[in-house]
């Protein structure tokens, strides 16, 4: 009747944020997050002091996963941000830059948490509302018959993971690459529903970037020893292939709870055996080309089919068998085969081609497909760490590719939205506070002001932490947008001069705009709405964000401030 | 025993207790309440403002605080909430009694007595305490709540006969019940989604058991989605099962479906027998044997028109291959829980394989509107369009959040409302003992059939005068008046659940007509005052000749009543004799009170009227203290407010309305149950009797033998 039981106490402590321990973790994780944050971002480093693999980074996705935290409230918000991340992809920096100094900037106003909770959400809302309505001066429409936005959009998320070690030409290459990827999972003459394809990336370590490319169809790694005996391969044209999902090693199938009585002398490895040879010949004299095995095949099968000259390749792994079962497939209903009775010519599938390949040391088998969604990215990199960091980067401009496909907007990017954003709702809660605090009787104008001045300075000090090299950051007082000056830049002089580009790109200096900077204080005026289409066509480059992932952060990033403002009580289990 | 291992379980230990754990949860509690982060050993964080996984997750090392949050998670079982209010009421009533027990000492105890002694005698005024609690809480209680609350009661249903149930009800009663359980900017959106949920679930046939199959099988009803925000929460309709399918062939269409239970290609063996293998020939044969069962079951299935096998084992990749031949889908490893949901929906029960070939129809399919995967946050589900055959339309909560640990408190709340209304579709029994009733009454303790008889003969007691008849009515009619202008005031804000239920028996017929007027009122309404006592303040003729047809009037009221949005409660099964007897009656399902206090409030007044009339000392005490430790929820749910709103003056005001027969006007919107707060009482009680009869706390090595194991240690 021994229970094992939970003996220790729990340690309970309450109003944590009060406590000057939490608000100093706070701020050092603030300050770890924000210095990675945009493309002149700071590196980290990650390593265990034992030795081992050392991860070097600035992504959200990498830094959040090998850092291991233990203060519950960080915890909180570092699950919060890793949940996005894998929603989304992208903007898990962005997330948890705001959410903390959404935080920090509220602990300095006087407000008892329920009003401040209240009024963020209204605050959210307004947000929301003004990022997915048609006034929205801040968000652009992606025409995906022209590869101009998708491209700035690919080039963003590159340029800004600092830690793939991109150069410029290195940068157009993927970025072209990943696109040309993104367009060959997409099918041909879909109506309706379609159904995106898949892209495999292939490692090729040690390479230059530049030799990265892609291929449509699927590539099988494989020694070159083992290479050469399978070869040549003598036919050209479509290949008739076997797709096995079941094991042909000859193992005993599952004989149930019960006991098996086998008499000596009576061998059932030599019938089962004799069933997969059967089975060989069948596929043999069925004009099978290629026999592709998930699991292990018999090395007696193996050999009777290569001396058939039937190509046959076992251990495929459970990842590739529907990338490869799409490739295969001949028409709709065929599937992978897992019987080893007689099998109905209606099983095969067929391959356009195969062919060898080789990049860098590796030797590959190709198979090429009729048609399809499938494609590889074989991609380089000079050393392990890079390598990783851009496969993830790939990871994310594909996905965010994906969301854009769905919902076919981009928001600007290079802290423009930021700015943008904070200057509209400045505008708002001076002037039409009503409409804010229309549904809620409870709050005062004044608390809204001072919430809304909190959640401004959110944003704003969110776009700052872009500059890293001591600059200085202005906004302009037409457009709300952000621009940047070097450090020890001559200041009494035309800004106009100094000045070239705002941050995403979009607007030059020579127009007639006034600046003052971001920190000062400013009177609220209305940021201009509504982006016309002619100012989107002029400029070549744009910095843009994915509008999903970005709306999908700000929700996220003041959810989760909210709760942790809520909490009253950190209760921790010591066992 | 003992020395250093034993410590004397008084009253002021079990209050020191108490009062810690009463200041954790009181930050929890109502809609100012706060959230609570706790952490478990194994890296997983909670958010919670539950009263119940607070209490749990401080693990507990006192022993007396063991045998609290035992007592709390019992009641938990059964009423879904109420944890929170729990300790504040138990840490109200250790203060009363040991405050009464400071000022009782030195008149009970000389002085020289040895302490220890003095300890031991102590425990016998405990115990003989405790014995008058539980007297009070099986009797005493059940006749207050009866007897004089009930007229304030009202009902959740529009229609009591067919307990048919309005939405704006229903969104009160749950908007004030995540109101105390989920985050504050998170509970009108929850609150939506539970409303829409179960009136997505309902059909118009139906009703209540839905709560109980949806409490039952919760789990199974919801999907939990991280990194979403909490607005994508959402309905969907139909099934989701947690889990992807095997094999997956879109259909259109009516699609059959059938239940396995076991694998459907055969085996060598079963357990217990043997399989004799002879040859290799032997062996192939079986082999092929089991091959072609297998295949020509599937084509069986095939020819029966059956497009999805659900099937609670793992099948062989022999019957995946040919179900995906025959475009059959398959989904595998189905939990007995889900099996059971499905067949208690559908009505399906497992297919068996048909023995030999005889190729009979098979009668146990079911029809499936839709099956397909449905993908959230790219995991895959089943999404199962279940064609329902019982009351329940299959539906499923999709639960958004930042993190796990937000959407586990509000799947927890949810559950927790669905229990509650569990409780609240119930009768509750109330049973208990009337004293002797004499003639005389203006000195006796009387029987009083309901709240107004109550008041009138308190009057009586009072020695107030007795109005002639004639005047009375003038006076009915009059106020009546007054009433419906009052009515027509603040018929723009608030709901007028009042019926003016007079028990003259003089006109009868008059009153039925008047009640039709505030009736109509209550139907459009979007407010709530408390059900009004009757204008109506005296009967001249209160004796118990006239009982009778009071009773039959007020059940007419009831009747009539029947239609309102929110109705007042006065049904009773009277079953009364005026000796001393027992009485059983019945608190018909749906009793509800509107929020903020105002249960406690009413119960507190009547606890202390009952209290004055009591000859029993320690049954005086008893109810004043129970009366006082009542005052400590609507005292902490006051206590942000200022003015007009603050504690001292909703109190007073409500007393005074109590007083003289007026409404009880409550300034928020908002039900709770009545039933749930009863229970919550009782357990309480409960509680407290078992720390007051326990007198040492003795520390052991091992643990207690199973059969003298305290059920306290057990649940723990």
């Amino acid at each position: 009747m021994s229970r094992l039981e939970a003996k220790k106490p729990s340690l309970c402590n309450s109003e944590p944020l009060t406590s000057e321990g939490v608000r100093a973790t706070l701020s050092v994780w603030r300050g770890i997050v924000s210095s990675c944050y945009g493309p002149s971002g700071r590196l980290k480093q990650l390593h265990n002091g034992l030795g081992g693999y050392v991860c070097t980074t600035s992504q959200s996705a990498a830094l959040l996963r090998n850092l291991s935290v233990t203060h519950p409230i960080i915890k909180i918000l570092v699950t919060s941000v890793q949940n996005h991340v894998s929603c989304f992809s992208d903007c898990g920096l962005f997330t948890a830059i705001l959410c903390c100094n959404l935080i920090e900037n509220v602990q300095k106003i006087v407000l008892t948490p329920t009003t401040v909770i209240k009024l963020n959400k209204h605050l959210l809302r307004l947000c929301t509302n003004y990022l997915n309505s048609e006034a929205c001066g801040c968000r652009i429409p992606v025409d995906f018959h022209s590869a101009r936005i998708p491209l700035c959009l690919v080039r963003s998320v590159l340029t800004s993971k600092p830690a793939s070690m991109l150069t410029k030409e290195e940068v157009d290459h993927i970025s072209a690459l990943i696109l040309r990827t993104f367009l060959l999972t997409i099918p041909e003459n879909a109506e309706g529903h379609i159904i995106l394809g898949k892209s495999i990336i292939v490692p090729l370590k040690g390479q230059r970037v530049t030799d990265s490319t892609v291929l449509p169809g699927i590539l099988i790694e494989m020694p070159e020893v083992q290479l050469m005996k399978l070869l040549p391969i003598k036919k050209s044209g479509a290949l008739k292939v076997a797709l096995f999902c079941t094991t042909l090693s000859g193992d005993l199938s599952d004989t149930g709870k019960g006991t098996v009585v086998v008499p000596c002398g009576v061998s059932l490895e030599s019938a089962v055996l004799d069933q997969l040879l059967n089975l060989g010949r069948q596929l043999v004299s069925d004009h099978v080309d290629l026999v592709l095995c998930q699991k292990v095949m018999h090395p007696s099968l193996k050999q009777l089919l290569s001396a058939h000259q039937v190509i046959a390749i076992d251990r495929i792994g459970v990842t590739l068998m529907e990338p490869l079962s799409k490739v295969t497939v001949q028409k709709i209903g065929t599937q992978p085969i897992g019987s080893l009775g007689s099998i109905s010519t209606s099983s095969y599938g067929s391959v356009k081609n195969l062919r060898t390949a080789k990049f860098g040391s590796k030797h590959f088998f190709h198979l090429i497909p009729n048609e399809g969604t499938i494609c590889s990215l074989l991609l380089c990199n000079r050393n392990d760490t890079a390598w990783d960091e851009l496969k993830l980067t790939c990871q994310t401009a594909l996905h965010v590719l994906q969301l854009t496909v769905k919902e076919p907007w981009v928001l600007l990017g290079g802290g423009c939205t930021e700015t943008h954003l904070a200057a509209y709702i400045r505008h708002k809660t001076c002037n039409e506070p009503e409409s804010i605090l229309k549904d809620d009787a409870g709050c005062t104008q004044t608390e809204l002001h001072l919430v809304a001045e909190a959640f401004c300075r959110a944003l704003e000090s969110l776009a700052v932490s872009l500059e890293h090299d001591g600059g200085e950051i202005l906004t302009d007082m037409k457009y709300g947008h952000f621009w940047s000056v070097q450090a020890h830049s001559p200041s009494a002089v035309n800004w106009s001069d100094l000045l070239s580009r705002c941050g995403c790109g979009l607007y030059n200096s020579q127009e007639e705009l006034s600046w003052s900077f971001l920190r000062s204080t400013r009177h609220p005026f209305a940021p201009q709405t509504c982006l016309p289409r002619e100012a989107v066509g002029s400029s070549s480059t744009l910095t843009v964000d994915c509008l999903t992932a970005k709306l999908g952060g700000l929700q996220v990033a003041v959810e989760t401030a909210n709760l942790i403002l809520d909490l009253s009580y950190v209760i921790e289990d010591k066992n | 025993v003992g020395r250093s291992m034993a410590a004397a379980g008084s009253v002021r230990a079990a209050l020191q207790v108490a009062e810690v754990l009463e200041t954790i949860v009181s930050c929890c509690v109502g809609p100012e309440g706060r959230q609570v982060l706790c952490t478990k050993p194994t890296g997983e964080v909670l958010l919670t403002r539950d009263g119940g996984r607070l209490l749990e997750a401080l693990r507990l090392d006192h022993p007396i605080a063991r045998m609290i949050v035992a007592c709390v998670s019992s009641h938990l079982k059964k009423a879904g909430d109420g944890a929170k209010t729990f300790i504040i009421y138990l840490c109200h009533l250790l203060r009363g009694l040991n405050a009464v027990t400071d000022r009782d000492k030195d008149s009970l105890m000389s002085e020289n007595i040895q302490t220890h002694r003095r300890h031991w005698k102590n425990c016998c005024q405990w115990k003989f305490i405790s014995q008058t609690l539980i007297t009070f809480q099986t009797q005493i209680l059940d006749c207050i709540m009866d007897q004089y609350l009930s007229g304030h009661f009202l009902s959740i249903f529009s229609s009591v006969k067919e307990r048919t149930l309005s939405r704006s009800s229903l969104e009160w009663l749950l908007e004030a019940y995540f109101c105390g359980r989920v985050g504050r900017n998170n509970q009108k959106f929850i609150s939506q989604l539970m409303c829409d949920y179960f009136f997505k679930c309902m059909t118009y046939k139906s009703g209540i058991n839905i709560f109980e199959l949806v409490d039952d099988a919760f789990v199974e009803l919801n999907v939990g989605v991280t990194g979403l925000p909490v607005s994508d929460s959402r309905i969907v309709a139909g099934l989701v099962l947690h889990r992807d399918f095997s094999v997956y062939c879109p259909a259109d269409g009516d699609i059959r479906t059938v239940i396995v239970t076991e694998t459907l290609q055969p085996l060598f063996s079963t357990s217990g027998s043997e399989f004799i293998l002879n040859s290799e020939a032997q062996f192939q044969t079986s082999q092929f044997w089991i091959m072609e069962r297998t295949e020509s079951i599937m084509k069986y299935l095939h020819s029966q028109n059956v497009k999805l096998l659900l099937s609670s084992v793992k099948q062989a990749d022999l019957v995946i291959y040919y179900a995906r031949l025959s475009g059959i889908s398959v989904v595998e490893c189905l939990s007995s829980e889900e099996i059971s949901l499905i067949q208690r929906i559908s009505g399906l029960s497992p297919f068996v394989i048909p023995q030999g070939s005889s190729q009979c129809e098979i009668s146990d399919t079911a029809l499936v509107k839709f099956c397909k995967p449905l993908i959230l946050r790219s995991k895959r589900y089943v999404h199962l369009g279940l064609i329902s055959t019982c009351a329940f339309m299959p539906h499923c909560i999709v639960l958004c959040g930042p993190v796990q640990g937000l959407i586990e408190q509000h799947k927890g709340a949810l559950h927790g409302a669905f229990k509650m209304l569990r409780q609240l579709f119930k009768d509750l029994d109330l049973n208990y003992m009337t004293q002797a009733s004499d003639q005389n009454d203006a000195s006796s303790p009387l029987i009083y059939k309901n709240s107004r008889e109550g008041n009138q003969l308190e009057e009586h007691g009072n020695g107030s005068l007795q109005k002639p008849c004639p005047n009375t009515v003038v006076k009915n009619k009059n106020k009546l008046e007054k009433a419906q202008t009052y009515l027509k005031v603040i018929s723009n804000v608030e709901l007028e659940a009042y019926i003016p239920c007079s028990t003259v028996k003089l006109t009868p017929t008059n009153t039925f007509q008047r009640d039709q007027t505030p009736r109509c009122f209550s139907l459009e309404k979007d407010g709530i005052i408390d059900d009004c006592e009757p204008l109506i303040e005296s009967n001249s003729t209160a004796n118990s000749t006239t009982e009778n047809t009071r009773v039959d009037i007020s059940c007419e009221n009831l009747e009539i009543a029947g239609k309102g949005n929110v109705l007042p409660m006065g049904c009773r099964l009277l079953d009364m004799c005026t000796s001393q007897s027992y009485c059983s009656s019945a608190m018909p399902a749906g009793c509800v009170l509107p929020v903020g206090g105002n249960f406690e409030i009413l119960l507190h007044y009547y606890l202390l009227n009952y209290a004055k009339k009591c000859q029993q000392s320690e049954e005086t005490v008893v109810s004043m203290i129970i009366a006082n430790a009542l005052l400590g929820i609507p005292k902490i749910l006051y206590k942000s407010k200022k003015g007009n709103d603050s504690f001292p003056q909703v109190y007073r005001r409500a007393l005074h309305a109590l007083q003289t027969n007026q409404p009880m006007v409550s300034s928020q919107t908002g039900l709770e149950s009545v039933t749930g707060k009863y229970q919550l009482l009782t357990s309480v009680l409960q509680c407290l009797t078992k720390i007051l009869t326990i007198d040492l706390v003795i520390n052991i090595k091992r643990q207690p033998q199973k059969v003298h194991d305290e059920d306290s240690e057990d649940e723990l």
